[in-house]
This record gives structure tokens, sequence and C-alpha cells, in this order.
């Protein structure tokens, strides 16, 4: 079901979905969205948002009006999901396989040939039966990063030497408080009796 | 441009490229606080994010200016960004300017990165292999930037007839200044002469010729007259000085501060 249908009174440009690649060999990974008003505007947008410091080597956009999704309680409801009309040709598939982690992504999986989206979304059902979700559109509505090495060196590197840190890596001003606690220096009623 | 390696700097070079690299620092100090502005303001959530970035990575590329300063006698990069006055800073004008609308934001950003970007290139092949490393790390974040800000001055120069009438005001408020990031520092041209600092003429004339390819051709924007002549960057408007009151009130709150 597409998203569009819950967002009508929504004044923002277009959203895209993102597919972030990590590797060579990883699918690309629906990480999130943001909205744009054309192609390569998703694409610099997408790059900002997604690729400040996880790796990556790739990013794709799709318009979420291009996107069929299904969850199999959506489809016993809708049946007519499978129906949906659309142009024939080349679709990707992606699932959503568990929400066992803190961050889950729907994966792409591979491609299909179908008659459209509805068709698509079938053969991804029988593809794929044990899923949580499912997501087909098609390749025509693909927006790329470019594969060439400036881009890569220019869009993708940075992200590369800059590791990830958790929250308490960083500095405070001053000394963290669990240090000036265990020091017994903790301003407050505890500190003021004991200097008392 | 001779392409021997530099191993050792004469006392006057190594003055000459601190006060080069303090320049330069500050330019990109400057610049990033004016960006870090529109954190919560930006027109949507996604540039929000995407300005804060930009910001960061120029702050990051001053870090990397300062801490090479340090290591030639200069001081420590939070005393020289936190403690000194509008009368020690030199950056340029252009940077220092209020952020004014997303317009002039963006046509500031695509002057200051084609101009950054243009330079860092050329100081890859630095002489001084100190400061060609620094270069081949920040370019590649410079390259981004200028395809984010040129998107954008397009797509608002060729947008609505309000979006256009900004941009071209922007454009015409800030090109006169522009020029200021191509004025030489002094001793700069020994510098250039041993290789170890760009020519600042040929990355000038670069510079000319990319950003007028894309504001005037690509953009239909229409650049206005120069001034011939600019006062240097010791000459600040009344705005450098209430930025870096803001800028520094943490660092000067708390001058024991053992961690940052």
């Amino acid at each position: 079901m597409t998203q569009s249908q819950f967002l009508s009174s929504d004044t923002q440009w277009p959203r895209w979905e993102v597919f972030k690649q990590d590797a060579p060999n990883r699918p690309h990974q629906a990480v999130g969205s943001v909205h744009a008003g054309d192609p390569p505007h998703a694409l610099v947008t997408a790059r900002n948002v997604f690729v400040r410091r996880p790796a990556a080597v790739s990013l794709w956009c799709v318009r979420e009006d291009d996107i069929l999704t299904a969850t199999p309680e959506e489809l016993a409801t809708h049946p007519a999901l499978l129906d949906s009309p659309g142009e024939a040709g080349t679709y990707h598939v992606g699932v959503k396989r568990t929400n066992k982690r803190s961050m889950t992504f729907v994966d792409l999986s591979g491609t299909v040939t179908a008659d459209g989206p509805g068709d698509a979304l079938r053969q991804a059902q029988s593809l794929h039966p044990d899923v949580l979700a499912w997501m087909v559109f098609p390749e025509s509505a693909v927006v790329r990063t470019d594969e060439d090495p400036g881009t890569v060196e220019s869009w993708f590197a940075p992200a590369k030497d800059k590791t990830y840190k958790q929250q308490q890596h960083y500095g405070v001003i001053g000394r963290h408080v669990g240090e000036l606690k265990r020091a017994g220096l903790m301003p407050g009623r505890a500190a003021s009796e004991e200097g008392a | 441009m001779t392409t021997t390696p530099t191993t050792h700097l004469t006392d006057t070079q190594t003055q000459a490229l601190l006060l080069k690299l303090t320049v330069l620092a500050d330019d990109e100090i400057i610049l990033a606080h004016r960006d870090g502005e529109w954190t919560g303001h930006a027109p949507i959530l996604e540039e929000d994010i995407a300005l804060a970035n930009i910001a960061q990575d120029e702050l990051g590329h001053a870090g990397l200016y300062l801490s090479l300063a340090q290591t030639l006698g200069g001081s420590d990069p939070d005393r020289v960004a936190f403690w000194r006055g509008p009368d020690d800073y030199r950056n340029t004008r252009l940077v220092e300017l209020p952020k004014g609308d997303w317009a002039f934001t963006m046509v500031r950003q695509f002057l200051y990165d084609t101009a950054e970007a243009l330079w860092l290139e050329a100081a890859t092949r630095s002489t001084y292999a100190p400061l060609a490393e620094i270069a081949a790390k920040a370019v590649r974040e410079e390259k981004f930037h200028v395809q984010h800000t040129a998107l954008w001055v397009e797509r608002l120069a060729l947008g609505t007839p309000e979006s256009e009438r900004r941009t071209q005001a922007a454009l015409t408020e800030l090109w006169p200044h522009a020029a200021q990031l191509f004025q030489p520092v002094e001793g700069e041209a020994e510098l250039t002469a041993a290789g170890i600092l760009p020519d600042l003429n040929a990355v000038h004339a670069r510079w000319t010729d990319l950003v007028t390819r894309h504001l005037v051709d690509k953009c239909g924007l229409t650049l206005p007259d120069a001034p011939t002549t600019q006062p240097g960057r010791d000459t600040h408007t009344h705005h450098l000085a209430p930025l870096l009151e803001e800028m520094q009130s943490v660092a000067r709150q708390h001058p024991d501060a053992e961690v940052w």
C-alpha cells in the first residue's frame, strides 16, 4: 500500500525512499526517506542525511509513489493489492525479515520481471513467503549515484575516515558527572553534608 | 612552480605559512558559525541537517589548518578560535556577513565552496607534504559541498520570480566581497615560488571561469562589477564582533574547562 493516501495533506516536496549499499557485495537497504524536489536533489539530500558517518558505496532514491509495499496482514485484508496496475518490466523486490534488531531495514533481494507492481508483489510473496513485509518498485523509477571515482571520492570516501563514536566518547565541559561522584566532588546535598 | 619536496621551512616561510593557515582557518570558522545559525531554522529538515553537516566539515578543515599551524609554533587551536577578538581575526568580510535568507546563504556557500575546492585541489600538489595531506583529505568533502550548493543556486535562480530575485540580490551583494578570497597574505609570493602554496592568481582565474559558467551561463544570473581595490583581511564589518561574542561566550565563561 503506498503511503501517499495517508499524506494527502502533505505540503512538502515528494518523499523519496533512500536505499544505501554499505559495501559492494551487500544488498541495498531501505534506510529512511528524504523530501526533495527532483532526482538529483533527492540523491544529494540522501547523501547529507544518511552518509555522514557509516560507510557506503552507493545510494538509490525512489519516489514513494513508485513503491508498492504490503504486509501479510494487509494482503489478507486487501487482496486487490496483487492486481495493482502499472508498467510492465523489471521490478526490484525488497523484504523485511525481522524486527529483532534496534535498526531493521528492508533489504533488496533481487529483481523480477512483472506485468506491473501487483504482479511483482505476487512474485515477491511467492519467493519470500515468510517475511514481515514486501516492497516492489520498477527499475525505471530508480535514481542512482554515479559510480565514477570522483563521486565515490567526494560522496562516500570521507565518511570512512569518520568512525562512529558512542555518545560517552565525546568530551564534556569539566569532568564527567560519574567521575565527580566517584571522587566525592559532586555538588549538591550529599557533597555539602559531607563537607559540613 | 618547483616540485622539489620542501623538507625544511625558513623562518620567513614559517611565519608566512602560519599566517596563511590562520587566514584559511578563520574563514572556515566564521562561515561554519553562520551556517550553524540555520540549525533549527532551515527551510526543511533535510537541509537543516545538510547545512549542519557542511558547517561541521568546514570546522574540521579549520581544525586541520590550526593543528598544522600548532606544529609550526602556532598556539593551541582552541585558543586561536575562542580567545581572539575581531581585531585579530583575519577572515574575509564575505563570510562574516549575517546569514540573510536561504538564497544569500546558498550563493555565499557556492562562491566559497568553489574557491576552497579549487584552492585545495591545487594544494594537494604542495611541495610541503603536511599541507598536501591536509588538502587531499579536505578537498573530497569540498567537492561534494560544491555539488550541493551549485544545485541549490541553480534551482533558486531558475525557480520562481521571487527566488530568482532573491538569488540575484544575494549575488549582487556578495560578489564584490568574494574577490577578497584571492588576496595573498604577506610573504605568500615566496611560498608560492617554492611550490608550498598554490598560485593564487591561477586559482582565481579558474574560479572566475567556473562560477561564471554556472551563475551566468547555466543560471542566467548577472555578475556585478567587482570593485578594483578591496581593504585587507584586517578590516571587518560591524557584524563580526557580535558573532564572535556569541561563538566564544561558552569558552570565555569556562576558561578553566578541562575537557571540550
